[in-house]
């Protein structure tokens, strides 16, 4: 396997060929670097740290030569540019924070820095992580890879663009409402929202602070569960998928979705049938209201978020998020409370579902890849907003809580699909058990382009 | 009185000076949050706390 080929190796590999000492971390980050700039046209990066990363690759080199061990040890990662970053600038890809230079690392970053990760730089988002397209009014339309015509999905879409395109070894993402989910289906890798709170948010710059998490945006399902072992500070226990209880719900789940991505779903779960688990019915009535409930909460709590800067600043944000903003100040108190009650149903229809079953198995998303700048989904007998669809799956764990992995399960129209494995709370090992054989089964995707 | 001066007008009401293009830009936002929340409110109204009359 050469250098350039490594590049595109899951991260677990790339550790190991690193610990044997079968490449050098200063070779592996010069093939990265060379990488980046070819695919300079897909608007992965906001900043490259080119040159700190080389005397990081070196440093780690001698650390290795002296026989040390880490994780991480010289394994080259880029990271979502919402998370602060000591001594580099941290823009959350907005205009107002183009010039912030952080003093101290997000609690996240200092764990994958201590595990000896090499930082390549800082990847592209949606502005302040409000929104799922990645369309940067500021730093560039991110690019889908399997068709730059598309949108790589968001709020972390520079990471999911460059895990699948080979530009760094794996990465972290935020997730308020999908951001680290939807990316990962619509670019083909996979992404983990752990459960709330396991992993500190310090250092992140909050969205909705009761829905926000951070987690690791991979090209294997192995690379998830080390960076989440790295950044959520615990061991994660083996687990197996014999025996385990799969619940698929009706209803919400099963409604205005693509034909092609229902069948691959379909077939995937009939497949961890086929690997000894158990499929159950379920029924999650209280999930339609997931819609307006996460809308509420996070205009509401965004708007509280960005009062700093909101109306004060209003010229200096990008259209779309500009508005989302002005929304967030008509929602009234008591409608942010009601939206909270409604919350609480929706966790307690949860953890019922979870007396009876260890994972449900549910879509990611209903869609593949939309175009860039497309404003609607158009279904049957209706038309929705394509950031509202996008969502429409995730938020309900984001409102919950509950951990969720999303797999690639397969290529509709040509463009990856994935499957959402959700848990209980703090149980991520079960969804990546059953992440685990999702991968085993359907293998990669294969690379989107040369 | 229309949707748009509806919309203005609890947008004068919360500090915001909002354009005309930025209120023909928020309107269908507005709208489909305006459904959303009638929705919630009305399911509120039908599970009323079991302890009040």
């Amino acid at each position: 396997m050469t250098v350039d080929d490594l590049c595109d190796a899951p991260l677990t590999e790339v550790a190991r060929r690193l610990r044997r000492r079968a490449v050098s971390p200063v070779e592996l980050v010069d093939a990265y670097l060379a990488r980046i700039v070819k695919a300079h046209r897909l608007r992965a990066f906001i900043s490259v740290t080119g040159e700190t990363a080389k005397r990081q690759a070196r440093a780690a080199e001698r650390q290795l030569h002296r026989g040390e061990t880490g994780p991480l040890l010289g394994v080259p990662m880029a990271l979502k540019d919402l998370l602060a970053t000591r001594g580099v600038r941290t823009t959350a890809g907005s205009r107002i924070l183009a010039r912030w230079v952080p003093r101290q690392d997000a609690t996240a970053v200092s764990r994958l820095r201590q595990a000896g990760a090499v930082m390549l730089g800082k990847l592209n988002l949606h502005e302040f992580a409000y929104g799922v397209s990645t369309s940067n009014p500021f730093f560039g339309i991110a690019r889908n890879p399997w068709d730059p015509t598309r949108i790589p999905g968001g709020s972390s879409g520079g990471s999911a663009i460059a895990v699948v395109a080979g530009l760094c070894a794996g990465s972290l993402g935020t997730d308020t409402g999908g951001s680290i989910r939807i990316p990962a289906a619509l670019c083909g890798c996979v992404g983990l929202k752990p459960t709330y709170g396991s992993v500190p948010v310090t250092g992140v710059l909050a969205l909705g602070p009761s829905l926000d998490h951070v987690g690791p945006i991979s090209r294997s399902v192995a690379d998830a569960r080390l960076l989440l072992e790295v950044i959520a500070g615990r061991r994660v226990r083996p687990a197996s998928v014999k025996g385990m209880v799969i619940g698929v719900p009706d209803g919400f789940f099963g409604q205005q979705v693509e034909p092609g991505v229902a069948r691959l779903v379909a077939a995937t779960v009939s497949g961890l049938r086929a690997d000894g688990a158990r499929l159950r019915r379920v029924r999650l009535p209280a999930m339609v209201w997931s819609v307006a409930v996460q809308l509420v909460t996070l205009r509401a709590e965004a708007a509280a978020v960005h009062a700093r800067w909101f109306p004060a600043r209003s010229a200096d944000y990008g259209v779309e998020t500009r508005a989302r903003l002005q929304l967030g100040h008509l929602v009234s108190g008591a409608d942010y409370l009601l939206a909270q009650r409604l919350r609480q149903r929706l966790r307690d229809e949860l953890r019922s579902v979870f007396e009876e079953v260890d994972v449900l198995a549910v879509p990611a998303v209903p869609l593949v890849a939309p175009r860039v700048g497309q404003p609607q989904v158009r279904w049957r007998n209706r038309q929705e907003p394509v950031d509202a669809a996008l969502v429409r799956f995730t938020a309900p764990f984001n409102l919950t809580g509950a951990p969720a992995l999303s797999v690639p399960c397969g290529l509709s129209q040509g463009l990856p699909v994935g499957i959402q494995l959700v848990g209980r709370w703090n149980d991520e090992a079960t969804i990546l058990a059953a992440g685990q054989a999702v991968e085993d089964r359907v293998g990669r995707l294969g690379r989107p382009f040369e | 009185m229309t949707e748009r001066d509806q919309l203005a007008a609890a947008a004068r009401a919360a500090g915001l000076r909002v354009s005309q293009s930025e209120l023909e830009r928020l309107l269908p936002a507005w709208r489909r949050y305006q459904d959303l929340v009638q929705a919630m409110r009305a399911q509120a109204r039908r599970q009323p706390d079991p302890e009040l009359p």
